[in-house]
């Protein structure tokens, strides 16, 4: 349900929003001495072909954050088969590939197979794993034909979201079952062997519902090691899912739905097994997931215009994944938005989530006892002052109760400044927390065996530390937004980080463990929270039309970080700054041509990674270029052919993949069919 | 007119866009939704007939308002710019709540607003409003008129019912362009 405090500044802001892509078109038609429409009589105007360019209502243009929306239309236009691969196109996201099935995304620096300071939801359903707060991004399904937007905010969110929305907050909206009525069908295949295909249907449920129900299958081949070898990462997935939406009365919408995921992935790894070392091992492993998620949310408007909404939702995963992983998750949240005379909006909500976790004995890792129940306890209030007509100040926080560190609180200050109806400046400050996770109180890892002069074996084991203090991040930020000309908008932000308690390692005396037998000197260290870190830099987003029917949208962001560890104990930091790229840059072209003709083209370029800390080797920049087009050959049926990474036949994004042994991304090819009836 | 519905050969086009981008050749372009649509509600105004008490003074101005959401950017405002209708100008704003909505002659509901007007439609009968939406439900929840897109032509439904629920006369000449539905 917090997507709906995303919304909800949108309503007031949206004639803004709006103008920055719409009127593109507009000035682009008065340049090219286009008649006056409102001179067309009735029939006239019945029988102009109409373009419905992506409204971005969603463009938040006075929202005081780094906000960037994936729409519908640029998700078609993106040929992409998984969310990953549409992230790309969010400047400041930075995505990197793996293997097939794992993914390192983060913002704003400290990516990693297992980055953790990000918050992602789906409809509002948090879908961060608190064993080590991040994402498994492979047990994430939702059909893209679904994706109504998918809104990023890049920078700290903990004031609405809470613990974990350190440097970003990922939602995922599906459509309601309203907008996807009617039967679709969907079909694809590639050049490395995938396959995709989805079959929906969406219908009336008496005379106030809609529903839709859908299956879905796919499957993704294998590609090569970066060792050469043949790897072992194709998977496949099937999921079936439902969204109910009601209107119970005027004043009254309820919206159900639920799903269930099942996949089998299987990875390469390098790992030492607890129970025979000390011996390293290369192996081909499975991966088995089954995920299933049900939620319902109820929202009420008021005759005097305020709302509220009460949201419930069970999910549930279980993860076979070197040990059996099990995590079932209770929500509920309740949220309540009014006005308070003229000059203030209010937002105010609490949550109360319960989470089960175990986990068994894995190859390298041992959580605790393999079993946690865990609950957290929110409340947030959050205030929009109008000072004058052209200048708002929202202040608000989040105060929070977990089991790790007890009472959290997350505050923060945004002012707008709109000077003229185009242009908005904005600053913000906030506080943000990184909650520890299991991992980090109870994990017991053997991270290397080491041979030792005297002939034995020693172990490398890092522990958990049950005092370990929660991430802190203070922010500063300003932004800029513009309709430089009716054609032409541009959004900047930058940013200025500062993180306390980074998570670090730090290495304690060694000792004697007797099992399993013959015995190893463990060389510990001990999680502990002795980082910081200076983060700065920018993200540049711009839109431009050069004609009504041509969009080109460039991108670019920069990242600088100054990192430290206290004290000369040897500790290390945990997210090695050299998994982010500096620079990133991307520009994107949508063609929208006559009888129903689409093509797309986008190349990113994506920095080199450095050798960082820990287990990194460096990774050469590399530009990846998609291309798609895509044919509408009746209102029905439409036909496509994507590209992706194109310029090379292969190239690596990320190395750092802690066991998993990565792959190359390769050139690929995908022709789709969409039918819809 | 005619121009815009010029065929383009898309294969020549591409060659166009490569060679001079800026070339002003789009005649025969597919047009923006939301200008096509800020069209009609300008037309409407010749098309419909108010009960006086809700026209105000002959010199009021006529306002065409949008409901919480402006999708329309800059291409309402322009649609309009300079018009007059009767010796009235016609004017845009955008509106919150039924309050002032009660005040517009033509209030137009986003898709995105279709909530927040279902939430207010029964505070708004009787008051002379020409409500037109874009949402497949507008109509059965009181709006007068829906745009509905067809084949990426832009269509109009109207609903006799609410028409006389708003004491609205609409042109026998709209209608005849229409889908009317009676419920």
């Amino acid at each position: 349900m917090n997507q709906l405090t995303l919304q909800r500044p949108r309503k007031t802001i949206v004639a803004m929003a709006v103008a920055l892509s719409l009127q593109g078109s507009n000035r682009a038609m008065a340049d090219m001495g286009q008649p006056d429409l409102t001179s067309a009589s009735l029939e006239e105007l019945m029988n102009i072909q109409v373009t419905s360019v992506s409204k971005k209502p969603e463009a938040l243009s006075q929202a005081g954050a780094s906000v960037f929306v994936i729409t519908a239309e640029d998700i078609r236009h993106s040929g992409a088969a998984n969310i990953p691969d549409l992230l790309r196109m969010v400047p400041g996201v930075d995505v990197a590939r793996i293997d097939a099935n794992t993914w390192a995304i983060s913002i704003r620096g400290f990516n990693s197979r297992y980055a953790q300071k990000l918050l992602v939801m789906i409809d509002g359903r948090t879908v961060y794993s608190p064993g080590f707060s991040g994402v498994y991004w492979d047990q994430q399904g939702v059909p893209l034909e679904d994706i109504d937007r998918i809104e990023v905010i890049r920078g700290p969110g903990g004031t609405i979201w809470g613990a974990n929305a350190v440097n970003g907050v990922i939602n995922i909206i599906t459509r309601t079952a309203a907008d996807t009525q009617g039967g679709l069908l969907t079909a694809g295949t590639g050049s490395e062997e995938s396959a995709e295909s989805l079959v929906q249907y969406g219908g009336k449920a008496g005379s106030k519902g809609q529903y839709r129900v859908f299956g879905r299958y796919f499957k993704v081949e294998s590609s090569p090691l970066v060792t050469g070898e043949n790897g072992f990462d194709g998977w496949h997935g099937t999921q079936g899912g439902f969204r109910s939406d009601w209107d119970l009365s005027p004043r009254d919408t309820l919206t159900v739905q639920g799903n269930l995921f099942g996949t089998s992935e299987g990875q390469t790894i390098t790992t030492l097994f607890r129970n025979n070392l000390p011996e390293l091992y290369t192996l081909n492993d499975k991966i088995a997931v089954a995920t299933g998620n049900v939620m319902g949310v109820w929202k009420h408007t008021f005759s005097n215009g305020s709302d509220a909404t009460v949201q419930a939702y069970y999910d549930r995963f279980r993860r076979w994944d070197q040990a059996l992983d099990i995590l079932h998750t209770g929500d509920l949240d309740f949220q309540y938005h009014f006005h308070a005379g003229a000059h203030h909006e209010i937002v105010t909500g609490t949550t109360y989530r319960i989470t089960d976790h175990s986990y068994t004995q894995g190859y390298e890792m041992v959580f605790g006892s393999g079993h946690r129940v865990d609950t957290l306890v929110s409340t947030f209030f959050q205030d929009q002052i109008l000072l004058t007509r052209k200048l708002s100040l929202t202040l608000g926080s989040k105060f929070e109760h977990n089991d790790y560190t007890g009472f959290e609180y997350e505050p923060s200050a945004q002012l707008v400044w709109t000077p003229a109806r185009h242009q908005t400046v904005w600053a913000s400050a906030s506080r943000a927390i990184r909650q520890p996770s299991w991992l980090d109180i109870s994990s017991d890892l053997v991270a290397a065996s080491v041979p030792l002069p005297d002939g034995s074996v020693g172990l490398v084991k890092i522990f958990g530390n049950p005092q370990v203090q929660a991430e802190e991040l203070r922010d500063l930020e300003i932004g800029y937004r513009s309709q430089l000309l009716k054609n032409l908008s541009f959004d900047i932000t930058g940013f200025n980080s500062y993180y306390r308690n980074l998570e670090t390692y730090a290495p304690a005396a060694p000792f004697f463990q007797p099992l399993p037998l013959p015995g190893y000197l463990v060389l510990p260290s001990y999680y502990g929270n002795l980082g910081r870190a200076h983060d700065y830099g920018i993200d540049f987003s711009a839109s431009w039309d050069p004609a009504p029917w041509w969009r080109l949208s460039p991108g670019f962001s920069m990242l600088h970080m100054d990192t430290a560890v206290a004290g000369s104990s040897g500790a290390q930091l945990v997210s090695s700054p050299g998994n982010s790229p500096k620079y990133q840059a991307q520009i994107r072209s949508q063609f929208n041509f006559p009888k129903g003709w689409e093509w797309d083209t986008s190349a990113y370029y994506v920095s080199a990674l450095g050798s960082g800390i820990v287990n990194t080797a460096p990774v050469p920049s590399y530009t990846r270029l998609d291309t798609r087009v895509g044919w509408s050959a009746t209102e029905h049926v439409q036909f496509s052919v994507a590209g992706q990474n194109l310029l090379t036949p292969r190239h690596i994004e990320f190395l750092d993949g802690y066991q998993v042994v990565p792959t190359y991304v390769e050139r690929n090819v995908v022709g789709r069919i969409t039918w819809r009836f | 007119m005619a121009l815009l519905k010029l065929p383009i050969n898309a294969g020549r086009l591409a060659v166009l866009v490569f060679t001079a981008p800026l070339v002003q050749s789009g005649s025969g372009q597919p047009v923006p939704e939301y200008e096509v649509k800020a069209a009609y509600l300008f037309n409407f105004v010749k098309f419909v007939a108010w009960p006086p008490e809700s026209l105000g003074s002959p010199s009021d101005p006529l306002s065409i308002c949008t409901l919480s959401d402006n999708p329309f950017g800059d291409a309402l405002e322009a649609a309009l710019a300079g018009k007059t209708f009767s010796g009235r100008p016609i004017v845009s704003r955008q509106v919150n709540g039924a309050a002032q909505a009660r005040a517009c002659q033509i209030l137009f509901v986003s898709a995105a607003a279709e909530r927040s007007f279902r939430a207010m439609a029964s505070d708004l009968k009787g008051a002379g409003v020409l409500a037109v939406g874009e949402s497949e439900g507008f109509l059965s929840e009181g709006g007068v008129i829906n745009f509905k897109l067809d084949s990426g032509h832009v269509r109009l439904q109207v609903n006799i019912k609410a028409a006389e629920g708003q004491r609205l006369h609409i042109s026998a000449k709209l209608l005849s362009l229409a889908d009317v539905v009676k419920k």
